[in-house]
């Protein structure tokens, strides 16, 4: 029999698997942020001028910005002149022109994170998911690019979208979060380095799962990607993200910005497994993960939704968006986010209704536990325009402990009178009946917990793709780990 | 510290805050600086209205079994006014007089502002600062306010009134506080009334605010509860261009209950905002609040209800409703029910609605013969209207009724319906 102490280390081990460092040569830009540092990613990029201006511009701005303050979190802030805005592998040449040439380490690297990134391997090809990766500030290796090239889809590092596709990065850059949106998005416009880009065209549906991975690595550096979706009129995608980070003593700045475009009919499904190094027991280390996501529905019919599986970070600081514009368009948010120990998260959504009989949808299951804080913190308008407009919105908070915390800020604002909206919002902790049903049902205390947990999260982990659905059950399981009784 | 000491640096508070602006968060949809000339008139040199004794008369609530204090202009009309024999009810002013300046801790007390309470703003400041008069009611312990007090507010010009209800332990009582306008010219109404309930007491309190179209109407009702009291308010909002309350509640004890209902019928250009803040700091709490608003013409409505659980606080009970229909296209609701809860052993909920009729119900009234305008008058009625259900005094409840559906877009048609 396993004694205390052994399971305790077990415990202690399992508690964020993806904490390793891989040691690899990489090229860091010395930390510091200036016009400079900004020509230097530009010029490392091979970006024409107007992605430079476009940056500057972006930079100019956010100088005369205050890093914002009414999320109810509380952390050290960010000294942005000591943390490096460029890190990537050392390559040989130009950068890898197939898998083969992709350092080992790195193959490696996402191996063990349960990414592979040899095409043929993936699943037994069961399921085929194209993934992009992305390692600290640059695009490692994107795959099943030739399959998806045959379907008309581009999926690539935006970096490459900018020197390969400008009309179209030109075209939708920055339309749905501007320069000038926020304090975070305007830093990352001014130095974002890597990340995904996506143009589905009209009519298509994309024929498999894309995914990006995000992965820091290098010490003492931020990561700023920007993803980019435009799902042309008729088109459909799935599109999955995940990240992770080694465990460090320190705290790590990721500052992201994903924008979606939907024309007439498309549809985008985007889903989110965030689970940045969250820091340690005591609150040391750990991500601040200041995210910016917007989605704009701007052709009728059009339907978007968000689903995110929060884990991670130290600070979450992130409201995924929807601007509903065209008519009948369709906005969906559902979210899972735990947060233990002595993470602290201030999360939620937008739902902007701007056309007639626009629909949308909040689920939100908060778990807080430990000394943790959790804000849910939405709004929900509807202008003028919206008639018929249609809201639902649930969001619910368990906690487990006494020292946890969790709020609820919703704003509603309604100028319609045709419009008509339910909010709805419960907090308690888990029922001692249901707890001691199971426990006399012969289930250990833990496993109560975490199937009461479940069945709380089930309306947002049915709508997730199965692989994710999978991986989100077990990192909520591990999260919770030690923190029952 | 004298009374006057405590105003003074009030005022210097005033003074260093000024008026809240749309850019503070408490304030984000309600922009006040529309009174800013209003507080520079010097409201001392207009002449006090005449012949009030008639004015007063056609507004009360008529029929009223109460005892009855009158404030004319925030000054305290004592002619007028019916007070009970076995319970202090005074004018601040008379009291502070008589006091010489060196009132008692309990009062001094009420005049205190902080830069750091909830929902502190500058007004709170100046009301302290300013208020010229207002009701002391002082019940003993184990006593029982045989009959409700009454308190008509008759104002023409702006005026700052502070009112204090203290009541004993195990007392009960029931105040109406009765806002009514008269003047069409711009004036403020500051208002502040200090609430404190002992061990066990028990206090309705019902504020009915139908000032005239012009006023501003600038409130707090602060409530401190210790164990085992009860507190409920009723707080219905017909009058005033503009309209500010804020509740603000701390349950200190155990066993503390209060329920708060808010009804806001509003029409043409009005403006009611409302911010609730209810702390639960001790455990086995209760708190209900329920909120409706029914909105016509270009009116707007605010609804801010904020729930704290403090650490400690367990086994709190607390549930909230807030209900908004919207009669016309160009009519505005923004609500945010907040829960803020630092404690994983509580029960809290709330909901919040905006919405129309429903149409099945519009539908069965029709198939009875009901015309389309009546059918949605009496639903709107009836939504309105139960908030009303918990108010034991059955005289006030039929008064705002007929005053709340009389504003109705087709309401006076149709008051043979009620019976």
């Amino acid at each position: 029999m396993a004694t205390n102490e052994q399971i305790q280390k077990q415990l202690a081990g399992q508690e964020y698997e993806a904490g390793f460092v891989t040691d690899i040569e990489s090229e860091t830009l010395p930390p510091g942020l200036n016009e400079d540092t900004i020509r230097h990613i530009s010029s490392i990029k091979g970006e024409p001028d107007w992605m430079l201006d476009w940056r500057l511009a972006a930079y100019r701005h956010w100088l005369t910005m205050e890093e914002p303050t009414w999320a109810a979190v509380d952390y050290t802030p960010t000294d942005y002149q000591s943390i490096s805005y460029y890190s990537a592998p050392k390559s040989k040449g130009d950068g890898p022109g197939s898998l083969d040439e992709v350092d080992p380490k790195l193959l490696e690297t996402y191996e063990k994170l349960g990414i592979p990134l040899r095409e043929q391997e993936f699943l037994a090809g069961v399921t085929n998911i194209a993934v992009d990766a992305v390692f600290d500030s640059v695009s490692v290796a994107t795959t099943f690019k030739s399959k998806l090239t045959e379907a008309g889809v581009i999926f690539c590092p935006i970096s490459e979208a900018i020197r390969e596709h400008p009309e179209l990065v030109k075209k939708y850059l920055g339309t749905v979060v501007p320069q000038q949106d926020n304090f975070f998005a305007a830093l990352n416009c001014a130095v974002f380095t890597d990340g995904s880009f996506v143009y589905i065209p009209k009519g298509v549906r994309c024929p498999m799962e894309l995914s990006t991975y995000f992965r820091i690595n290098a010490l003492n550096t931020g990561q700023f990607e920007r993803t980019l979706i435009i799902a042309d009129e008729g088109a459909y995608v799935s599109y999955l993200e995940g990240c992770t980070a080694p465990m460090r003593d320190e705290n790590q700045l990721h500052a992201a910005v994903v924008e979606l475009v939907l024309l007439d009919d498309a549809e985008i499904k985007y889903a989110t497994v965030q689970n940045w190094y969250p820091g340690d027991e005591n609150g040391v280390g750990g991500i601040y993960n200041f995210v910016t996501k917007r989605a704009e529905c701007r052709g009728a019919r059009s339907k978007v939704s968000w689903t995110q599986v929060e884990t991670g970070s130290a600070i979450t600081w992130k409201y995924p968006s929807c601007i509903l514009k065209g008519d009948d368009s369709v906005g969906k948010f559902y979210s899972v986010a735990v947060t233990t120990h002595c993470q602290q998260a201030d999360t939620g959504t937008k739902m902007i209704h701007l056309g007639k009989n626009t629909k949308s949808t909040i689920i939100s299951k908060g778990i807080s536990a430990g000394r943790a804080q959790q804000s849910y913190r939405g709004l929900v308008r509807m202008a003028k325009t919206a008639e018929n407009a249609r809201n639902y919105t649930q969001c619910d908070s368990l906690l487990l402990g006494d020292a946890c915390a969790a709020h609820t800020f919703p704003y509603v604002e309604v100028k319609n009178s045709t419009a008509s909206l339910e909010h709805e919002a419960t907090t308690s902790k888990i029922g001692e009946d249901q707890l001691f049903y199971c426990q006399q049902r012969g289930l250990s205390e833990e496993d109560a917990v975490n199937m009461i947990v479940n069945g709380f999260c089930k309306d947002v982990f049915d709508v997730l793709p199965m692989e994710f659905a999978v991986e989100a059950n077990r990192l909520i399981e591990i999260s919770l780990e030690g923190s029952v009784g | 510290m004298s009374v006057a000491a405590i105003r003074r640096r009030a005022f210097d508070l005033f003074k260093e805050t000024g008026l809240p602006s749309t850019r503070h968060e408490d304030w984000k949809y309600t922009d006040i600086s529309r009174i800013q000339h209003v507080l520079s008139i010097d409201s001392s040199s207009t002449a006090p209205i005449d012949n009030h004794a008639s004015i007063i008369n056609s507004t009360a609530i008529a029929d009223l079994d109460a005892y009855k204090a009158v404030l004319v202009d925030g000054v305290f009309d004592d002619a007028h006014s019916n007070l009970p024999e076995d319970v202090t009810v005074l004018s601040l002013a008379a009291f502070l007089n008589d006091m010489g300046g060196q009132a008692p801790d309990d009062i001094q007390r009420l005049f205190e502002v902080r830069g750091d309470e909830p929902l502190f703003n500058g007004l709170l400041a100046l009301n302290s600062a300013k208020a010229s008069d207002g009701v002391l009611l002082c019940v003993a312990n184990n006593t029982v306010l045989e009959k409700p007090l009454y308190i008509q507010h008759i104002s023409t010009q702006t005026n700052f009134i502070r009112h204090a209800i203290l009541m004993g332990k195990q007392a009960e009582a029931e105040v109406i506080e009765h806002y009514v306008g008269v003047s069409e010219e711009k004036a403020l109404s500051s208002l502040s009334s200090n609430v404190i309930l002992k061990q066990g007491a028990r206090l309705q309190h019902i504020r009915i605010q139908q000032e005239s179209n012009q006023q501003t109407h600038i409130a707090r009702v602060e409530v401190k509860q210790l164990q085992d009291s009860s507190y409920t308010l009723h707080a219905v909002e017909l009058g005033c261009a503009l309209s500010r309350v804020d509740v603000v509640v701390a349950l200190a004890e155990q066993g503390a209950t209060c329920a708060l209902n808010g009804l806001f019928v509003l029409g043409g250009r009005q403006h009611v905002d409302h911010h609730t803040r209810i702390d639960h700091i001790a455990p086995h709490c209760t708190s209900r609040e329920n909120y409706r608003t029914v909105l016509d013409g270009r009116s707007r409505a605010v609804f801010n209800g904020k729930v704290v659980v403090h650490k400690g606080a367990v086994k709190t009970d607390s549930a909230q409703s807030n209900g908004n229909l919207l009669l016309s296209k160009h009519a505005e609701i923004d609500t945010k029910p907040e829960l803020e809860i630092y404690n994983d052993d509580v029960k809290c909920a709330h909901g919040a609605t905006v919405g129309q009729l429903d149409e099945q119900q519009l539908f069965y009234l029709r198939s009875r013969g009901i015309s389309a305008v009546a059918a949605q008058e009496l639903l709107t009625f009836a939504f309105a209207d139960e908030v009303l259900t918990s108010m034991s005094n059955q005289q006030v409840r039929a008064y705002i009724e007929g005053i709340a559906f009389a504003k109705l877009p087709h309401g006076a048609e149709l008051d043979g319906l009620l019976g």
